[in-house]
């Protein structure tokens, strides 16, 4: 008798059946019901292994109960709920069978118990998802997405190498904390790593995001990365490598939202950017920052989902995302510029909205183990988010310039997703301890501190008074058509071109080396012609007289030998 | 101009959006940006009535917060726009594999303008 019902079967189960349902709105409205149904077993779920059953002689756990999971697990439910309500309009059932597919996968793998099952979820989420990036339907998508599924298939493909190799070495398949020690955990490692977007495996997310639809990206923004963040932090918490990792995370990606033009882009250097943070808590490892990540990763999804409705509202209206063309809409999409800018507050973790209350726990559990250098990128970090984040999406999508564009407000269930999310990264934000109740580890923490409070507000401030200067000097990077360069451009374009280079040139050496060994043989065949041919001198001495005086010969010397042996 | 037209006319808008027309005026920009400047001094002034409690020593200088938020700022921009000199290419550099040439295809979208009434 199983006791806690795995949510993800009904994510599937409905995900199979949808499809047949007539009507775009009864598919809408049971795409609600599904996360809630979800949420509702997740927190009754009793702690400890459940749902376990036999698989070719491994015993498979699809319900792992406990505190990390419960916790990914319910927020994952929420996002669900609030991506479909955001894409309530959005009747496409291969859309809606992608979102429910995605979002179950994303949760059964939560709650695996094992490496094989949380391999047979993690590939569900690579599957399910791409769709939502050629529903976009153009040619552009189609390729796009044809490059995120490869790197996210090659994520599990490299998982379920590194399960086999650890399996071998030690006869077991459990998915606990694991140390980097051998080639399987490292394989495993970066399965994980090529998922949550590490330095140099980051560009799939990037690539992406922007290409999916405008209810799939807010999707998408939920749950692959975030099922990373929780795969490393129950296998490899306090694995000190993801400090470094981790900080690097947070830095790199600000330059490049910063000048980056398509709003979804920067949002998606965001997120990494974010992801940062909680792998620099995962790489700490104690319980303080273990529950930092955890709560951050429960205000991020919140807020990042927040940030990429409005952008993607905006999109909705007017068919575009790029800076350069929007400006000014807070005339007449007002009630959308505010939703962003609770989630560009929250991002940029401005006291009372949620990455205050998440965020601080990661930066004080790296100050209370002596991380300064850590510390401080983290403390640049957080003044960078608030530049992209904070002030970039919203003022130069509400504000800035004059674009001349007058769309129409979000529609209402699109307004209604925004409010809801809106209303939860206040909520977090004003009253954390609901958040804090649900960490995996019992810790005090108090987030509002004078000397936290005021520090934050004069961290924010200042930056935002450098704003002000560098956009009255004119110095602030204006916002261009045009697109950057990332990593992805050393296999997008280098290595085809050294493949092509190195190609081009091998085969003008073997050509090089043919030719001249065919020169050579047909120089021997036509010397042996002039010799030997027909025409040449050795066929002089070819008349059969030579022949028979030959034959003669041999005749006289066996008569002589015959006449020698009978003496 | 039709499109200047219904910001300054300003019957078509939403309440909301109405009510924050001001943000348009240069002069209230301007003025934005003078309390911007009073805050930020008032909280620099702040780090002096009250008992800070940070980590590490350095916390405890006076303005660290406001300078390190400052100069970071400064520190981003710079670095992103010495980036871009470096990076950055036409916006068809990989078209046609990459949605960034495309047109969002209407067909998924719902545009409405105050334009078209």
């Amino acid at each position: 008798m199983i006791d806690a019902f795995p949510p993800a079967f009904i994510f599937l189960i409905v995900a199979t059946l949808l499809p047949l349902i007539p009507g775009g709105s009864v598919r809408a409205t049971i795409m609600l019901l599904v996360p809630v149904a979800s949420f509702w077993l997740i927190w009754n779920a009793p702690t400890g292994m459940d749902a376990q059953f036999e698989f070719f002689g491994f015993t498979l756990t699809l319900m792992r109960v406990d505190k990390l999971s419960v916790i990914f697990g319910l927020i994952f439910s929420v996002a669900a709920f609030l991506s479909s309500l955001y894409a309530f309009k959005v009747h496409d059932r291969v859309q809606q069978s992608a979102t429910l597919f995605y979002a179950g996968s994303a949760i059964g793998a939560v709650f695996a118990g094992d490496l094989i099952s949380l391999f047979f979820f993690w590939e569900g989420t690579a599957i399910a998802s791409v769709f939502l990036i050629w529903a976009r339907g153009t040619e552009g998508a189609y390729h796009t997405g044809m490059r995120y599924l490869i790197v996210q298939i090659g994520s599990g493909v490299i998982l379920i190498a590194g399960v086999g190799l650890l399996y071998q070495q030690t006869g077991s398949i459990a998915f606990d904390k694991m140390v980097l020690e051998s080639l399987g955990t490292w394989l495993i490692f970066l399965a994980f790593g090529i998922k949550c977007a590490f330095p140099l495996l980051h560009n799939w997310l990037q690539d992406s995001y922007p290409a999916a639809t405008v209810t799939g990206t807010v999707v998408l923004s939920a749950f692959t990365t975030k099922l990373a963040i929780y795969a490393l932090a129950r296998g490899f918490p306090g694995t000190e490598i993801l400090i470094y990792i981790g900080a690097v995370m947070t830095i790199f990606p600000i330059f490049f939202a910063e000048i980056e033009n398509d709003l979804r882009r920067v949002l998606a250097y965001s997120l990494n950017n974010q992801l940062g943070f909680m792998v620099v808590g995962i790489g700490i490892g104690t319980p303080m920052a273990l529950n930092g990540t955890a709560a951050h990763a429960f205000a991020h999804i919140l807020y990042k989902a927040l940030l990429f409705m409005s952008v993607g509202a905006v999109l909705h209206r007017t068919g575009t995302s790029k800076a350069s063309e929007l400006g000014g809409l807070y005339k007449t999409m007002p009630l959308t510029m505010i939703f962003c800018v609770v989630g560009a507050a929250s991002i940029s973790a401005f006291p009372l909205f949620s990455g205050f209350v998440s965020k601080s726990l990661i930066l004080d559990a790296s100050a209370t183990t002596g991380h300064w250098i850590v510390w401080l990128v983290l403390v640049f970090a957080s003044a960078g988010v608030l530049s992209h984040s904070g002030i970039k999406i919203p003022f130069f999508t509400f504000f800035a310039h004059d674009s001349g564009k007058r769309p129409k407000e979000a529609p209402t269930h699109m307004l209604l997703a925004m409010g809801l999310t809106a209303f939860l990264c206040v909520a977090i934000g004003v009253y954390p301890a609901m958040l804090y109740s649900l960490l995996p580890f019992d810790v005090e923490y108090h987030p509002y501190t004078a000397s936290h409070v005021i520090s934050q507000l004069q961290l924010l401030f200042f930056a935002l008074l450098a704003f002000g200067v560098l956009m009255r000097a004119g110095v602030y990077p204006p916002e261009l058509r045009a697109i950057n360069l990332d990593f992805d451009w050393t296999y997008r374009r280098l290595l085809p071109k050294i493949i092509g280079t190195v190609s081009a040139v091998a085969s003008t050496i073997w050509a090089a080396i043919i030719g001249f060994a065919m020169r050579r043989i047909n120089n021997i065949i036509s010397g042996l012609y002039r010799t030997h041919g027909p025409e040449g001198p050795i066929a002089k001495v070819w008349p059969t007289g030579s022949m028979v005086l030959w034959i003669a010969m041999l005749l006289a010397a066996t008569l002589l030998v015959s006449f020698i042996d009978l003496m | 101009m039709s499109d200047k037209k219904i910001g300054d006319d300003a019957e078509n808008l939403p309440w909301l959006g109405r009510k924050l027309l001001w943000v348009d005026n240069p002069a209230n920009v301007k003025r934005v940006f003078q309390v911007l400047i009073l805050i930020c001094i008032g909280l620099f002034f702040s780090d002096f009535i009250y008992a800070r409690h940070g980590k590490f020593e350095f916390e405890q200088y006076w303005g660290f917060y406001g300078a390190f938020g400052f100069i970071a700022f400064c520190i981003v921009i710079f670095g992103a726009k010495a980036l871009r000199t470096l990076i950055k290419r036409d916006e068809d550099y990989y078209a046609p594999h990459v949605v960034d040439t495309e047109e969002y295809p209407d067909s998924g979208l719902d545009k409405a303008s105050y334009k078209d009434d």
